[in-house]
């Protein structure tokens, strides 16, 4: 990981790219805070490929994740499989533009895995989160969590947030 | 009259998204294939205008599908749309002879730019 960047640059990647695809695949605007989650969570959770040793967890307020899902599926009700597909298509579409951006930023092939869809929060054996972002919705009543973990055998710096 | 589209993908999301982009427009959706093998199968029966093609699908991937399209029907017009916006890709997209690439998530403005281009 010769390229790899620093955890400021992918730090920034992340919020640009969660706002980005949050609006315009759900049109939900978050907006970086201090919003304290709720009790009633949901995490999806996706690993980098190919050595980077590095995941990323979206972990959010379920009210959150629901209003998405039914906002992008035009579907009043959501059903607990509507909500892990939702997720998961999110996130796996939120990691395609990091992917991107990495690539642009670094010339680094940034492949992932399936992501995994978990009720509760989650959190990766082995691994420490590096950075948390925190986002809270326009009405500051809901929000989510964007944590990028590192393995816990590399401490700060491995991966695409290289420091 | 309008332009029947083949979208191929296994996300639901996206199949939303372009219904939402293509409404009022001069394109329609005239079929849904979920993989590349789906897409290969239908092909001959949907006879599309234009085919959408995501890159990573289970089984078979868009690539792969879209080669194998290409190679019986070379007169198909497919248009790669996939967040794996990489150099790699584009340039083997290219080579196969895809007529376009649309990086996810993907605009209204560009989509049907691309499509323009790719129908032109």
């Amino acid at each position: 990981m010769s390229a790899a960047m620093t955890k400021e640059g992918l730090a920034q990647i992340l919020d640009q790219a969660l706002q980005d695809v949050t609006e315009r695949t759900a049109g939900v605007r978050l907006f970086q805070g201090d919003q304290p989650l709720g009790k009633d969570l949901c995490t999806v959770h996706i690993t980098f490929d190919e050595g980077f040793d590095t995941s990323l967890t979206l972990c959010a307020d379920t009210g959150l994740l629901v209003r998405m899902a039914r906002n992008s599926f035009h579907e009043e009700v959501v059903t607990p499989e509507d909500l892990e597909e939702f997720s998961k298509e999110y996130l796996n579409v939120l990691c395609g533009k990091v992917a991107g951006a990495v690539f642009r930023a670094t010339q680094v092939p940034v492949h992932f895995g399936a992501p995994m869809f978990y009720s509760g929060r989650y959190e990766p054996a082995g691994q420490a989160a590096q950075f948390i972002l925190t986002y809270a919705d326009e009405q500051n009543s809901e929000g989510a969590q964007l944590i990028h973990h590192v393995s816990c055998a590399h401490g700060d710096g491995a991966g695409p947030g290289e420091s | 009259m309008h332009r029947r589209i083949m979208v191929v993908d296994d996300s639901r999301l996206v199949r939303v998204q372009l219904e939402d982009v293509l409404k009022g427009t001069e394109y329609e959706v005239a079929a849904y294939c979920r993989s590349g093998e789906d897409a290969i199968a239908q092909y001959a029966t949907v006879q599309p205008d234009l085919v959408t093609m995501d890159i990573i699908m289970p089984g078979m991937d868009g690539l792969d599908a879209a080669e194998a399209i290409l190679k019986n029907h070379p007169d198909a017009r497919i248009v790669m749309i996939s967040s794996l916006a990489y150099d790699e890709t584009f340039a083997r997209a290219k080579t196969i002879g895809a007529k376009g690439f649309v990086e996810k998530p993907f605009h209204q403005e560009q989509l049907l730019k691309v499509f323009a281009q790719a129908l032109s």
